[in-house]
């Protein structure tokens, strides 16, 4: 695709949703978009704006129990520029609190955060003080906040298994924290974000951070989970070098690819087919471009000053990558899939949702006006 | 000797000696200029003690006249006998021999200047230092310089925690203040060929104060020079530095504290001497420790604790050993590192830090001790402060606590919680910048006592009582 064509798709996308495309047989549905330009302004006021632009928060999680996935990534004691993580590789705590307001408002029965805190199985509230969040003004904002991290078993008593149905492309289930069972809604709250193995994350790719490290790290057991790990899953999934713990499904074919760029994009599309996301909510406010976390050569913050919000992971994300400046569709070998597969297409094989920009309605900000490219 | 010192020079100074601080209360600096007009530099500041390596009859007077003391820095090379007692002569308080001079030089200089009460400080390589000995003052050349260590990439290297790693000389500290009263000067210089920020400078004092010593302030000629020609972002770092040493010096009674930590440390001389080792990465973890040299270890020095990590048992008479048996029977956890664990080799006279080997080495231990601390609540716990050190001290009755923080970033750093053992009904934070202020506490989900700061600038101390 050239770059005129692709501003003129981008441009008509709301136009073009009737026209059949590539991912006809996956569900396409509204993303909405808002200009944020700061955590200063009122974030709770363009989250209700979306909310309302997507159908309303109210049929989505009243009376629910909602279970919110966080992105957290990497060890908070690691910082870019020493600013706050929130500014640059993690969600913003602003975000969540408002997000947290507005659901407590919409009737939500009960609102748990959680996310598998890098190299602990500890409260995850402490991986939040560590963060810089104060979880004090979380939990007052609204009835039934709680906190799990699904770094291992937490306060479940067994993991759950998430079948892939129609098989995996990588593993036929996966053992997750009960927090992921437990729930009526699930909310992937992501950060707009390039990765070094998969191009982008974003709402899927923040999915893969469900995986416990108990089972799936580098020091989780052989036979059983590890209940204090303190690795993450490079060598474990990232490069398969060793399989997660028996008492999980065991890998389809060992013989497969050990890419990460091949491994961790079909990882990631397995888990959304077995846990699907009911709202995503992206962060674009603040972020970092060239990679996802301070460990990465090369990064650099940004302020795209924008919040993505949607019902389907894959058109969430379609667009998100589009708002990055990136064809959601690019085959590997290009940007921003340069050395991996494409999540996003990945994902809609698996019939999660469409990446096809036609088919999606945008509401709100429309791409063109909410394009910030993270490459030039 | 003062039979050779002349009286009437003693006799014009002694009025002008009345202000001058005594030697424990010195706060040093070294000072190139000899122009007396740099002392206006001090003024505000408080620093009252100058290291001079050149010095003019009117510098000296000058000086004592705003109450700060002098004294001459001798270097090995030649005899010292004589440059003491030409600068006692001249009216410096005393003379600093700095570096590893022959044994026996320190004793024959202070046996010459006995009658002159002339102060003899000496700066000597860590390994050499005379702890517990009767000395007001003991120092070193030797440290590291404080900040968070910076791979060649520019990334901050990770410590075992998944912090950056903190180069500090607070864990040395710790081991030579355990040995006694006096206080601790460290004389390490700013790096060369390096552009320093007026952060690192602030970082320096910091970590020395908090600990309980004290940096010889030393800046680097750039610095320097920019600072006695006015030069507005130098002068503007010079207060910040003033600011932060009248944070520290304007405080004595936290070097009275006693640690808060209920884990003891018993380390042997040798190995305390590092920079890097197991105090360090303790403290990294931010785990109130209390420093227990294995010479000094005795049923007093664990009072309080209930934990102790024994890093060299052979080290321990079998009498101490005996007392850490004691304590673990009295339901203290004792951690005792494996017999043969302990590195073989023979430090080198220039070694402040750890070699690879040691460090791979310590990871074991390291490991261990992690495992047994886990989560626990050893006297405070702390959060958002990975680019931070702390110190965590109370008074002897435990009344009062004082939290102690120092930011190693060029960053401040916002939202830092504290979660202190006990139950504190008031918390109140200082800082260098004048701020002053209560704080809400509350209890913490263990029953102790939490309280959230908004901002740490270069340091900050939270009081509870």
């Amino acid at each position: 695709m050239t770059r005129r064509e692709w501003i003129a798709l981008i441009s008509a996308a709301p136009l073009l949703k009737a026209a059949p495309g590539p991912g006809d047989a996956a569900p396409a549905t509204p993303v909405a978009i808002a200009k944020c330009a700061s955590y200063d302004e009122d974030v709770t006021a363009r989250l209700a704006t979306m909310f309302d632009q997507l159908g309303g928060l109210d049929r989505i999680v009243r009376g629910k129990t909602v279970t919110i996935k966080l992105n957290m990534t990497g060890s908070p004691g690691l910082r870019v520029d020493g600013r706050p993580p929130g500014v640059t590789h993690y969600v913003h705590p602003k975000l969540v609190g408002a997000t947290a307001h507005l659901m407590g408002q919409a009737g939500a029965r009960r609102i748990r955060f959680v996310e598998s805190a890098w190299a602990t199985s500890g409260p995850l509230e402490e991986y939040l003080l560590d963060s810089g969040w104060n979880v004090r003004q979380l939990l007052a904002a609204a009835p039934g906040v709680e906190f799990e991290n699904t770094n291992a078993l937490g306060k479940g008593r067994q993991y759950a298994r998430f079948k892939v149905p129609g098989g995996g492309y990588l593993f036929p289930a996966y053992d997750l924290n009960h927090a992921y069972e437990d729930t009526d809604v699930f909310v992937s709250m992501a950060k707009l974000k390039n990765h070094a193995t998969c191009g982008v994350t974003l709402s899927m790719k923040n999915c893969f951070g469900m995986l416990p490290a108990s089972i799936y790290g580098d020091d989780a057991g052989v036979d059983a989970p590890n209940e204090n790990p303190t690795s993450g899953r490079s060598n474990t999934m990232h490069e398969g070098r060793r399989q997660p713990s028996r008492s999980a499904p065991a890998e389809l074919d060992p013989r497969s690819s050990r890419e990460p760029g091949y491994r961790v994009p079909h990882i990631v599309a397995d888990l959304v087919k077995s846990r699907p996301i009911d709202l995503e909510i992206i962060d674009g406010v603040e972020s970092i471009a060239g990679g996802e976390g301070p460990w990465i050569k090369g990064i650099h913050r940004v302020q795209p000053g924008v919040l993505l919000a949607g019902l389907n992971p894959v058109s969430t994300d379609a667009v998100a990558a589009a708002v990055m400046g990136y064809d959601p569709r690019a085959a590997r070998g290009t940007p921003p899939f340069r050395t991996c597969e494409n999540t996003l297409l990945l994902a809609e094989r698996h019939g999660v949702g469409s990446a096809d920009l036609r088919r999606i309605d945008v509401r709100g900000v429309p791409i063109a006006g909410a394009m910030f490219r993270y490459e030039s | 000797m003062l039979r050779t010192v002349p009286w009437v020079a003693l006799l014009s100074a002694m009025p002008l000696l009345a202000s001058i601080a005594p030697p424990s209360a010195w706060v040093p600096a070294r000072w190139n200029s000899t122009d007396s007009k740099s002392l206006d530099l001090l003024a505000g500041t408080p620093i009252n003690c100058l290291l001079l390596t050149t010095y003019t009859p009117e510098f000296v007077t000058g000086a004592a006249a705003r109450g700060i003391a002098t004294l001459a820095v001798l270097k090995p090379g030649a005899d010292p006998a004589d440059p003491a007692r030409k600068a006692v002569r001249a009216g410096l308080q005393g003379i600093v021999l700095e570096g590893d001079f022959p044994a026996g030089t320190a004793a024959r200089v202070r046996d010459t200047l006995a009658d002159a009460h002339a102060t003899v400080v000496e700066l000597t390589s860590r390994a050499r230092m005379p702890l517990g000995g009767p000395d007001p003052i003991v120092g070193t050349y030797q440290g590291v310089w404080p900040g968070i260590q910076v791979l060649d990439n520019g990334a901050a290297k990770a410590a075992p925690s998944g912090s950056p790693w903190i180069d500090t000389n607070t864990g040395f500290i710790r081991s030579v203040r355990a040995w006694g009263p006096a206080s601790v000067w460290l004389g390490y210089l700013p790096p060369a060929h390096t552009v320093i920020t007026g952060e690192r400078y602030l970082a320096a004092i910091a970590d020395a104060e908090m600990a309980g010593a004290r940096w010889i302030v030393a800046l680097d000629d750039d610095f320097s020079a920019r600072l006695e020609h006015g030069d507005a972002a130098a002068v503007r770092n010079w207060r910040g530095m003033a600011q932060v040493l009248q944070f520290f010096e304007g405080h004595a009674e936290w070097r009275t504290l006693r640690s808060y930590g209920k884990l003891a440390v018993v380390q042997d001389h040798d190995d305390a001497l590092l920079s890097g080792g197991i105090l360090d990465m303790i403290a990294a973890k931010h785990t109130p420790m209390r420093a227990i040299p294995g010479q000094r270890l005795t049923p007093d020095s664990l009072q309080g604790a209930t934990m102790a990590v024994d890093v060299d048992a052979s080290a321990l008479t079998p009498e101490q050993r005996e007392m850490l048996k004691n304590f673990a029977r009295a339901g203290g956890t004792v951690l005792t590192a494996p017999p043969g664990w302990k590195g073989q080799s023979a430090l080198q006279p220039d070694q402040i830090t750890l070699d690879k080997a040691e460090l791979d080495r310590l990871n074991d231990i390291w490991h261990d001790v992690q495992t047994m601390t886990g989560r626990k609540n050893l006297g405070a716990r702390l959060f958002n402060v990975s680019s931070m050190l702390s110190n965590v001290l109370s008074s002897d009755d435990g009344k009062q606590v004082v939290v102690e923080l120092v930011n190693y970033s060029a960053y401040p750093i916002e939202d830092v919680s504290v979660q202190v053992l006990g139950v504190f009904k008031h918390a109140h934070l200082i800082t260098p910048e004048g701020v002053q202020k209560d704080l809400e506490v509350y209890v913490t989900d263990e029953g102790g006592t939490g309280v959230d700061i908004d901002r740490v600038s270069a340091c900050a101390t939270v009081r509870l009582d």
